[in-house]
């Protein structure tokens, strides 16, 4: 277990580094960052001024130079368009982006698995096909279009939810969050609900089919002739073993999620990271972008890692190496 | 019973104390507005995006105070004087005071502006040689040469405290602000809301409205979404889609008004044009340039890509700017007119037509792209064959920089806050390479000593009128060479609820201090 880890941690710098040499070398693309912070009709002198403050005067090796031994001592860089820490901005966004995700991955857990696992053992019934025929709405139809309909229905027209914005924060165990508030709750639903659209249809469909491949199998049918409930068999003995393939795409979806909520975001105005990443981008805010990225890259190794370790839980034939 | 007079008094402020707060509950008023973006930082001198400059002029103030239509008067600065050519004389308000107590001092003022001087923002202050405080409310300002638009500059440099800057440093300015203006930060929590509070001491009177909240919602349907659930009070930029749906609504108001962002077709007139394969630039010849002005039909593009939201551009800046000729349509001169545009590419040797690249962006103006794509199907009308080059905003900018060795045709905006169109003609129509400063961003690469001359004369007057004629003989030639064609302003759509007070600015930097909400 100790050389896994090991073995883990190597990789993740390696991918870390890998990330920002990408993210310098795609930035050379996107557009000269000075243009974005000046007034149109700059002179050159001031122009060169406005290079020479946001450190883009030197050579772009020697820019990466700079960022590498910045980040060795913990600093990121200013953003270029907001002139603050690239890291704090991420930082304050994160605790909005991550109670979003959390919301979002519970409604999807919570609904999909008893969900897949009887129609998974129950394939002929109407009720799966209907549950099926739902799974493939949530998989085809688009978040934003989800998320517009859902704000016209039950904000604007009947008024039930707010449309838009997170509401009031409070503190649970030291940290601001939204979820400590009604408010907070009342304005978290819509997006959450949104957001997990997608990935309820797709748990449920995983779950479904491992749930069907399993009830085939012998040792089912053994427990349930042993006497194990019916509840017993699916969950104990079924679940557990279709659990793999789900397990490893909630790994996946959570890191997706957290990443790229952008558009959910964006159309709820929830004051998330993934709408910082797409201004970024616009504006080629490179110091942003890159720590957005590496920040990025590190949830899905340890996203991924931590996945690892929990197949040896799940299925203890399964060893790390 | 009779009270003996201490009594009395102690029950009288009793009264007044609890009736107090109820008074003030009742008296407070708020209002929430709906901007397209958060702001990106609160250090005027640090940026100029739209949602940052609004916030700028609630928190700060400038010397001399642009109005909502175009018109400039006292600011901080309660007067103003020549005292030669190129110094000027500013005298400040007395008893003016910042939000933490400290009075405005004119070394405030000295500090500002050569801080403004090793800023990303220095242009603000191209036109300002050198500023020192004479007394304490007394500054004086010289410029490199006699400019009589120096006060409508000013418009634009928010005064910062000396002290408060130095202590706090850069960076924390950036999101604790604290100048003279009517309101104050009381919180910023970054895409989600910013809140002002009424400054009780502001010099010009307590502001009618106490609690501002701006709330940044990006995506224009839930902008508009949150309007009509009342959850905001006032929406800028209402998509245009929507318009429609938002006037049928009872209890709201739509409101229009053209911008000051003017969208011009710059047309590159050197010998060679490097996106036309022919040997010789038929742009160069001035008959082609007016071919493409009457081949463009503004009005259908205001119809159809538009949605009528969109002011045909009479001239390059608005009635209201400095250099404007009263009387005088670019629409009125080269109407459209197909058929006189085809025989104008005959006469110039052009009749089969020719190829050429129109570079655009397609993110930054209303509808940019779909206009370009009009201009496809309008320009294909006279055998110009336009191939479309568009790029986001962010490539754009770099891509064009003058000289350019990628463009030739160019769809590009430009906005005058200052009111004067000097500063645009001499960024954009002065000859290149001939005076620091000016002909910057001359895309065109046009060159016409008339109008240099012209463009000299105006900036060796320090009175507005001399200014005002020579400009003027300068947008005629202007409009007679047609270096570029102006096409539409942009309007700014705004929508309130019943109640609220506004009237839309030109600059469209809405200012809370003059509009008012019914309690």
């Amino acid at each position: 277990m100790f050389a896994f880890t090991v073995r883990r941690l190597i990789q993740m710098v390696v991918v870390l580094w890998a990330v920002s040499v990408i993210v310098f070398l795609m930035m050379t693309f996107t557009g000269d960052p000075v243009f974005m912070v000046v007034p149109i009709d700059a002179t050159q002198d001031e122009i060169a001024q406005a290079r020479r403050i946001l450190g883009l005067d030197r050579p772009m090796i020697v820019q990466y130079g700079i960022f590498l031994s910045g980040l060795l001592q913990g600093d990121f860089g200013l953003s270029y368009v907001f002139r603050q820490p690239a890291f704090d901005l991420i930082l304050e966004r994160l605790p909005a982006t991550m109670e979003m995700v959390v919301v979002a991955m519970i409604i999807a857990t919570v609904v999909a698995i008893p969900l897949g696992v009887y129609a998974g053992a129950n394939p002929g019934k109407p009720l799966s096909r209907l549950i099926m025929s739902g799974s493939l709405l949530g998989v085809s139809l688009p978040g934003f279009w989800v998320g517009m309909m859902l704000i016209w229905v039950l904000a604007v027209e009947y008024r039930i939810f707010p449309s838009s914005g997170r509401g009031d924060v409070g503190t649970i165990f030291g940290m601001q969050t939204s979820l400590a508030t009604a408010s907070g709750w009342h304005h978290i639903i819509l997006p959450a609900f949104t957001l997990s659209v997608g990935t309820l249809a797709i748990l449920l469909r995983m779950t479904r089919a491992g749930m069907m491949e399993v009830t085939r199998q012998d040792y089912m049918k053994f427990a349930r002739a042993k006497g194990v409930s019916r509840r017993g068999v699916l969950y104990g003995h079924g679940l557990r073993n279709a659990l793999i393939p789900v397990v490893t795409i909630f790994g996946l979806q959570l890191g997706d999620l957290i990443a790229f909520a952008t558009i959910t975001e964006t159309i709820f105005a929830w004051p998330g990271m993934g709408k910082l990443l797409i201004d970024s981008i616009y504006r080629a805010d490179r110091p942003v972008i890159v720590v957005y990225l590496m920040l990025v890259a590190l949830i899905f190794v340890v996203i991924n890692f931590l996945i690892d370790v929990l197949y040896t839980f799940i299925d203890p034939r399964i060893t790390v190496k | 019973m009779t009270l003996n007079p201490s009594m009395r008094r102690l029950l009288t402020t009793a009264a007044f104390a609890i009736a107090l707060p109820f008074a003030s509950m009742v008296d407070a008023k708020d209002l929430t507005i709906g901007l397209t973006s958060d702001p990106t930082i609160l250090d005027p001198q640090a940026g100029e995006e739209l949602s940052s400059n609004i916030m700028f002029y609630h928190i700060y103030d400038p010397l001399v105070r642009r109005d909502a239509d175009m018109q400039f008067g006292p600011g901080l600065a309660e007067s103003w004087s020549l005292k030669d050519e190129k110094t000027w004389v500013f005298k400040l308000r007395a008893g003016v005071k910042f939000h933490n107590g400290e009075a405005l001092k004119a070394s405030d003022v000295v500090f500002t502006i050569d801080r403004l001087k090793a800023s990303v923002m220095s242009n603000l202050s191209a036109n300002i040689a050198g500023v020192t405080a004479v007394d304490d409310l007394t500054v004086e300002i010289t410029t490199p040469g006699p400019y009589a638009a120096l006060p409508n500059d000013l418009a634009a440099i928010l005064i910062l405290n000396e002290a408060y800057v130095t202590s706090v440093g850069d960076t924390e300015l950036g999101l604790k602000p604290m100048g003279t203006g009517p309101y104050m930060l009381k919180e910023w929590v970054k895409e989600d809301h910013l809140t002002l509070e009424a400054f009780p001491d502001y010099f010009a009177g307590k502001a009618r409205i106490d609690t501002v909240i701006f709330r940044p919602i990006t995506n224009p349907a839930t902008r508009t979404a949150a309007l009509l659930t009342g959850e905001l009070d006032v929406v800028q930029d209402l998509a245009v889609r929507d318009v429609d749906r938002v006037k049928a609504e009872p209890g709201i108001t739509v409101l229009t008004r053209p911008s000051l962002l003017n969208i011009l077709l710059a047309m590159d007139v050197r010998e060679k044009s490097p996106t036309i394969a022919l040997d010789k630039n038929p742009m160069a010849d001035r008959r082609v340039r007016e071919a493409i002005a009457r081949a463009i039909d503004v009005a259908t593009i205001d119809k159809v890509v538009m949605n009528g939201l969109a002011t045909a551009s009479a001239q390059f800046v608005p009635e209201s700017h400095v250099g404007y000729v009263d009387g005088a349509d670019f629409r009125a001169m080269y109407p459209f007119d197909i058929a006189r545009a085809k025989e104008l590419m005959a006469e110039a040797g052009f009749a089969d037509g020719f190829t050429m690249t129109l570079d655009a962006t397609n993110n930054r103006y209303v509808n940019d792209a779909q206009i370009a794509q009009a201009l496809t199907s309008m320009l294909a009308q006279i055998d110009i064959d336009l191939q479309l080059n568009m790029m986001p905003k962010s490539n754009f900018w770099g891509y064009i920089r003058t000289p350019s060795d990628n463009s030739s045709f160019i769809m590009s905006g430009w906005d005058v806050p200052s009111g004067d169109a000097g500063s645009m003609y001499g960024a954009l129509y002065y000859s290149r390479d001939k005076k620091p400063g000016y002909g910057e961003v001359n895309r065109t690469s046009y060159s016409n000593p008339e109008v240099d001359a012209l463009l000299d004369q105006a900036d060796s007057t320090a009175k507005i009128e001399e200014r005002d004629g020579y400009l003027q003989e300068a947008t005629k030639l202007l409009l007679a060479d047609i270096p570029m064609v102006p096409v539409h302003y942009e309007q700014d759509i705004y929508a309130l609820h019943d109640g609220v007070t506004f009237t839309p600015r030109t600059d469209k930097f809405i200012w809370a201090y003059e509009m008012d909400v019914a309690e």
